[in-house]
């Protein structure tokens, strides 16, 4: 482990938050990562953009000061901020010099507690968020991600994804006054702060007490996720955008799997081993061997707000090899699974899983980007250093149980491009 | 730190010490000339290594475009020491090991990296030693990467920016190499032949062409030990370097492309001549850029995307050996005219050469270079990718004496080349106009 992570404390802070602080030898530098309750899963889908809308709008002016005011406030102490909003979650993020640290909760506090939301910015907001899905409209990954969604889970599933027409209808109908009832369920109730670099424990904590000890009680419990009631079965469709030189393609299918279930760190294995870097199964044959890819890669997906989520592969390919590269796709995803999973290659997967991780840990920003995970996740903390023994536990038989779960004849394809 | 000390330090005969500024110690092993940097974090249980070939898109010519990216992936390959057969690649040995693998190759240069546990320091080490001069580069191994290339091409391709990108310097250049992007053209990625790609290795991988830099967590000692053990057995090349002597002859006058394809996307670009990194300018020119596209209070975000009339504003000073381009970007919002842009774009361009930046715009300029002087030095891949692009355009120390000069430019300086480079003269506008899915 690293040195930084022998330094990592936690405390709890306003009333039930939990507060990560890691000093490391980063110089000049803090990161912060952090989250309350409020998403898009709080609310009916037709209302589900108000979120995202309400992020992109909380540093556009507060009671207290306009958003010239807040925004050249933060920029002449090289204080940058920014919000997001998915799942359970309004996230918010940060990165300041060391003597500002206070400078820059504050203003999150503020931002978060004292948005005015006015019309004109929110008329803004709008349309840029309007032009931003009539772009999605024509990008050829995000069309893939989306209908796969929608294939994948029932239309009342968090990780369902409505059709692009449904979401700018729902933009266009979103109100000042939707966006100010939505912050009201902005405060404390499920605050994870993780801050990371050039900072002590004492000054940190003080620091959020201070600020973030202001704010209201907010939402203090997340909904209860049911599971994906839709049945996998195995489609295949093709989205035609016209003038487009690359194919995306994503395979997948939905998983009665959580980040909490006991097999969850097997399937990652099994994941990685599968397609998770150069050495994977999928790049050694799809592209190194035929030479049929610039990328193809296996991931989980849509766990991350507790949920059921996904397995799937991504790949890009040439529209003129479009038919043999799926068929490839398909024959080494099944080869995979009838004869990969060996005691060789999950040696290698799982030292080289254990290895990454210590290698993503050696940043500041992913440091705080990590402790922020382990709390949203609701782990302890000691998670985060118990990690590469939980993979490094995974057996063979582990492996086959997350490898069981995967019905690969109901992996559902998507295509978008030039086809 | 004082030279003698560094050298009864490292203690290695036949690698001298050279300078130490900013905790970056350089050396170079006397055999061949290879140039060292190291950046010890002894505590540190990561170490990054990288080594940086001072050859890039800027060294091809038509018929050949592409080819330093081409080579790039070939060089994974294999090498005498370090291929399949012998089940010794980069990716069995370390990327199964946890390190993070990969190269990247850009205008001025190309370099290949690993970010890896500590103890894994050597192996990285004599990997990159052995393909530096002993890398296969077959037929074989060009006609089976070649659709892997061309796919990579195919995925830019898709993005709009990037395609109009390609095309503003295509126009904005006409003789300079410049003037095709570093993934080249599809044709020349298809059809350029293996010898072409050997002698391409042969004439630029070379120790007195390179630098191999090391950061984290290594003893300073052993590592000098492997260099000189790994690298050393590269003799010094007799041939010079091929030069790059084609100079960019003057524009004259604004020059105009447009892209049409299917699509909601649509995108104005300005892109104007700047000169070299090294210039005088230059300083003054990167903290312009901050003061236009930088974060929300920056003119482009307040003049478009703050109006909704922009779902994005970026403008890049390009630092490159060579005389670059500053280039202006933003994208529009559905029902925004691309003429309606241009004409805002080039008001506010005419504005901060006609009245200037304030004191507050240049002083939030300042800001963010600190925060950037800072992120450079956070873990080891960030502190040897900032140090290999200086390499690219001059030598490292620039990585040091670039943010004092920042530090010294003052709201005149700034205004005096908006003045002198943002010009209708010396500009290429581009549009990527959506049409009809």
């Amino acid at each position: 482990m690293t040195n930084d992570l022998l330094t990592v404390e936690e405390c709890a802070v306003c009333d039930g938050g939990r507060l990560f602080v890691a000093p490391t030898s980063a110089r000049d530098l803090v990161a912060l990562e952090g989250s309350v309750h409020g998403g898009p899963n709080m609310l009916p889908a037709e209302h589900d953009v108000l979120p995202a809308l309400a992020a992109a709008l909380l540093d556009a002016g507060t009671l207290k000061r306009s958003k010239a005011a807040i925004r050249e406030a933060l920029a002449a102490r090289g204080i940058t901020i920014g919000f997001a909003a998915s799942g359970d979650r309004t996230y918010f993020s940060g990165q300041c010099f060391p003597e500002d640290l206070e400078a820059l909760l504050a203003a999150l506090c503020e931002c978060l507690s004292g948005a005015a939301f006015p019309e004109g910015e929110v008329a803004n907001v709008k349309a840029l968020s309007l032009g931003s899905l009539a772009e999605e409209k024509s990008d050829t990954r995000a069309q893939a991600e989306r209908a796969l969604a929608a294939h994948l889970y029932d239309p009342t599933h968090v990780n369902y994804a409505r059709p692009v027409q449904d979401e700018e209808r729902s933009v266009r109908l979103a109100t000042r006054t939707d966006l100010l009832e939505f912050k009201k369920g902005l405060g404390v109730g499920g605050l994870v702060i993780a801050i990371a670099g050039d900072v002590t424990s004492a000054s940190a904590r003080a620091a959020v007490e201070k600020t973030f000890g202001k704010l209201g009680k907010g939402t203090t419990s997340v909904p209860v996720k049911h599971s994906n009631t839709k049945l996998p079965t195995a489609g295949e469709s093709v989205i035609s955008i016209a003038d487009k030189a690359n194919v995306d393609v994503l395979l997948g299918v939905a998983l009665p799997l959580t980040m909490y279930d006991e097999r969850y760190h097997a399937m990652k294995v099994l994941v990685e081993m599968l397609g998770g870097g150069f050495t994977s199964h999928l790049m050694q044959t799809i592209r190194e061997r035929d030479g049929l890819t610039y990328g193809v890669y296996a991931r989980l997906a849509g766990l991350e707000s507790g949920a059921d989520g996904s397995f799937k592969i991504w790949a890009s390919f040439s529209p003129g090899r479009y038919a043999e590269s799926v068929a490839k796709l398909r024959e080494e995803v099944a080869r995979f699974f009838a004869r990969g999973l060996t005691p060789t290659a999950l040696t290698l997967s799982k030292e080289r899983m254990a290895g990454l991780y210590l290698v993503s840990l050696s940043t500041t920003q992913n440091l705080a980007s990590a402790l922020h995970s382990v709390g949203v996740q609701g782990r302890e903390l000691a998670y985060l250093t118990a990690y590469p023994d939980l993979i490094r536990a995974v057996s063979i038989a582990d492996l086959k149980r997350a490898a069981a779960m995967i019905p690969l004849d109901k992996l559902s394809l998507v295509a978008a491009g030039t086809l | 730190m004082a030279r003698t000390e560094t050298l009864s330090k490292a203690g290695v005969p036949g690698i001298t010490f050279v300078r130490e500024l900013g905790g970056i110690q350089e050396y170079r092993l006397e055999k061949n000339g290879l140039q060292i940097l190291l950046i010890p974090d002894p505590a540190s249980p990561v170490a990054g290594v990288m080594v940086t070939y001072r050859v890039g898109s800027r060294n091809e010519a038509i018929g050949h475009t592409g080819a330093t990216h081409l080579l790039e992936h070939l060089m994974f390959k294999g090498s005498k020491h370090f291929n399949k057969k012998n089940k010794r690649t980069t990716f069995e040995l370390l990327e199964n090991k946890g390190a993070r693998v990969n190269a990247t190759t850009w205008f001025d240069r190309t370099n290949y990296y690993e970010v890896l546990p500590r103890e894994h320091v050597a192996v990285a080490l004599a990997l990159e030693a052995d393909r530096m001069q002993n890398a296969f580069i077959t037929e074989a191994d060009r006609a089976s990467e070649m659709p892997i290339v061309r796919n990579e091409f195919e995925i830019g391709e898709n993005n709009p920016s990037e395609a109009l990108d390609k095309q503003l310097w295509a126009i904005a250049y006409q003789a300079h190499p410049y003037h095709h992007s570093v993934i080249g053209w599809r044709s020349d990625i298809e059809q350029v032949s293996i010898e072409r790609l050997q002698q391409f290795y042969k004439d630029f991988y070379r120790p007195d062409n390179a630098t191999v830099s090391v950061a984290g967590g290594f003893d300073t000692k052993e590592v000098l030990t492997h260099i000189k053990k790994s690298f050393g057995v590269h003799a010094r090349p007799k041939a010079p370097l091929p030069p790059v002597y084609t100079t960019e002859p003057k524009q004259e006058g604004e020059r105009r492309v447009v892209v049409r394809r299917a699509g909601h996307t649509n995108v104005v670009a300005i892109a104007h001549k700047i000169p070299e990194a090294t210039h005088a300018d230059m300083p003054a020119l990167l903290l312009l850029s901050l003061v236009l596209s930088e974060g929300k209070t920056s003119r482009l975000f307040r003049a478009f995307a703050d109006t909704s009339k922009a779902t994005d504003v970026t403008a890049v000073c390009y630092q490159l050996r060579d005389p670059g381009l500053f280039t202006s970007f933003v994208t529009l919002a559905p029902q925004v005219s691309h003429d309606s842009v241009e004409k805002g774009l080039k008001e506010i361009f005419s504005d901060v050469a006609g009245r200037g930046v304030t004191a507050a715009e240049l002083g939030r300029a300042k800001q963010s270079v600190r925060s950037h002087v800072a992120s450079r030095r956070d873990g080891p891949f960030a502190l040897l990718y900032n140090l290999n692009e200086e390499i690219a355009v001059s030598d490292w120390t620039r990585f040091l004496t670039f943010p004092e000069a920042l530090a010294k430019v003052t709201p005149r300086e700034v205004q005096a080349v908006a003045k002198k480079y943002l010009v209708e003269d010396q500009s290429t506008v581009g549009h990527f106009i959506g049409t009809a899915l």
